[in-house]
């Protein structure tokens, strides 16, 4: 039943329960007719009546063929068009049949009439509003043809046998009757509309709240996990900088402890105390590194109120400062940039940090004689950076993890045993911050090329 | 004066290296540093040692355990004890504990350990090692 329009599915297990509901009206006609014979025997039309209802029972046998025929067709548009129509039908049936079994029981004067009522409730339940307004309509105008037809002896009255005074010859009370039926017909159709109507409407309401709040727990599922990704990215970083931050301490701890203890002599003990000066200088930098990381993740700038920064001339400004390390290491370092190039939108303080990152890093692990070399180049949308060094390199495994947060590549770990891990994805973050890309080639042993892409300011 | 026993310690963290040879070397125990687990290996079926300092985080989270069992599977070293050294306690690493087997380890210890409880445990395993005649 998933498939099926809401109204289709509903209105196919209203027609289930009218049939059902017409073979007890069957059985209970059959059963009263039959009954009325033997108290008033010879005195009622059994044969018309008994055919009528038999003739209900049927067409309802019909019914409930075909609504299993609909049942297990194809739901959709057209499967309603064919049900409507069978409610139509079965409606306008159960009225003619009514009003046979009326006529040939006494006609106006058979109670039985108030039966139209069913009728126009169960039109309001199956169909819209305007239908049940037919169908009194109709109903009433049944009634009034019956008790016209018999009134002007167009059609034979057939006359009940507990009703004394032949009524149906007296023009008063066949039209009093006519109008009393009309009227409670009408008052029922608009009381079963209304009432119906009114739970459809609500029927209606509780669906789309449904719905609403189904993409409500659905967009609060969303939210949920994109939190819990965060806490859990939140938790790994914090697991990772405790420990990178427990392992130097504990380390100065020793070397400490080992200058107090009297194990070393003087000579020993200055040693470690100098180890552990150069482990507490290395942990500031981490830390001071983990502050950079945090703010640039936290760093909240309206994108208006950044300034311009001239790529090159911080270039120049780091590259003063990284000299004295590569001429320390004898490392050739090049810069070479090209003319009349457009500033960037970024902070001018974490473009130096970028420069400083790239540069450092190509120093550090590209042995003496080696060269690195630096370019600054522009096209029609973006500044494009390179880094070059014929340093190490990156193995191949490690490629895809060089930028991650703490992640050093095995070969780096062998010339620099106590880097953080820190630098590169500071790299990333500021060139990514300022929408940027930024991207590796290596090759393990020949060298490494970093590149970024900047968007030009003036674009 | 002869050395009381010969000890490796295998750890990344070279200052950690020195600080514990310089302890253990005033202890006269003779000791020697590796900076890597296969570099442990190797010195280990060089000259099989008498206690093994091992660290567990090295390159990769789990190089100290594969060490370990490098040197329970193999009979020549099997019976070296080995003292787990690591400055990892968070419960997020213990899953890399391997938990279906036994680990070749006599014992852990939480970074920082104190200088004093080295001396002490060379003592102990070496004593165990080589009871005096």
């Amino acid at each position: 039943m998933r498939d099926w329009l809401p109204f289709e599915a509903e209105l196919i297990a209203r027609i289930d329960w009218l049939i059902r509901l017409r073979w007890l009206a069957v059985v209970g006609t059959a059963v009263t007719i039959i009954a009325g014979a033997l108290v008033f025997p010879g005195s009622l039309a059994l044969v018309p009546l008994l055919s009528v209802t038999a003739l209900i029972g049927l067409y309802n046998l019909q019914f409930s063929l075909y609504l299993r025929t609909l049942k297990i067709g194809p739901a959709g548009a057209v499967r309603l068009r064919h049900t409507t129509l069978f409610a139509y039908v079965q409606i306008i049936l159960d009225l003619l049949a009514l009003a046979a079994l009326i006529h040939f029981a006494g006609g106006v004067e058979n109670p039985m009439a108030i039966f139209f009522v069913f009728h126009v409730i169960i039109a309001s339940i199956l169909l819209q509003r305007p239908v049940s307004y037919l169908v009194a309509g109709l109903a009433s105008l049944l009634f009034a043809a019956i008790g016209g037809l018999e009134y002007a002896q167009v059609i034979p009255h057939h006359p009940l046998p507990m009703v004394g005074r032949e009524v149906y010859r007296e023009g008063l009370y066949l039209a009093t009757s006519t109008t009393v039926l009309t009227v409670t017909l009408f008052l029922v159709a608009y009381l079963a509309t209304s009432i119906t109507g009114r739970l459809r409407k609500r029927d209606q309401e509780l669906l789309e709240s449904m719905q609403v709040s189904r993409a409500n727990s659905e967009e609060l599922q969303k939210l949920n996990e994109q939190l819990s990704r965060v806490d859990e990215e939140r938790t790994r970083f914090m697991v990772l900088v405790t420990h990178e931050l427990r392992a130097p301490v504990s380390t100065i701890y020793s070397c400490l402890e080992l200058a107090l203890s009297g194990y070393a002599s003087p000579e020993k003990a200055r040693e470690v105390l100098a180890r552990a000066q150069n482990r507490a200088t290395e942990m500031l930098g981490f830390i001071t590194d983990l502050l950079s990381l945090t703010r640039i993740r936290e760093q909240a700038v309206q994108r208006e109120q950044v300034p311009v920064t001239h790529l090159e001339s911080v270039l120049q400004e780091v590259v003063e400062l990284m000299k004295i390390e590569a001429e320390r290491k004898d490392v050739f370092l090049g810069v070479e940039c090209a003319p009349d190039l457009a500033p960037v939108r970024a902070l001018p303080d974490q473009i130096k940090l970028l420069w400083t990152n790239l540069l450092s890093n190509a120093i550090k692990y590209t042995d003496p004689c080696g060269i690195v070399q630096v370019s600054l180049t522009q096209d029609a949308g973006q500044l494009i950076g390179t880094v070059r060094d014929t340093g190490i390199g990156i193995a191949a495994e490690d490629i895809p993890r060089v930028f991650d947060e703490f992640y050093r590549a095995s070969n780096a770990r062998l010339v620099s045993p106590h880097g953080t891990g820190v630098g590169l994805s500071i790299v990333r973050r500021i060139v990514e911050k300022w929408e940027g890309k930024v991207w590796v080639e290596s090759e393990s042993g020949l060298g490494t090329k970093f590149t970024f892409v900047l968007p030009r300011a003036d674009v | 004066m002869s050395a009381k026993g010969d000890i490796l310690i295998i750890d990344d963290d070279p200052d950690f290296c020195e600080v514990v040879k310089t302890t253990l070397e005033a202890a006269s125990f003779s000791v020697r540093t590796a900076g890597d687990g296969l570099t442990g290996l190797s010195m280990m079926r060089e000259k099989k040692p008498d206690l093994v300092f091992l660290d567990v985080i090295m390159v990769s989270p789990t190089e100290g355990c594969y060490v370990s069992d490098e040197i329970s599977d193999d009979p020549e070293l099997c019976n070296v004890p080995v003292v787990m050294v690591t400055s990892v306690t968070d419960s997020k690493y213990i899953g890399l504990f391997p938990t279906d087997r036994p680990l070749h380890v006599d014992l852990f210890l939480d970074k920082p350990v104190p200088l004093g409880k080295f001396v002490e445990l060379a003592n102990r395993f070496v004593r165990q090692k080589q009871p005096p005649a």
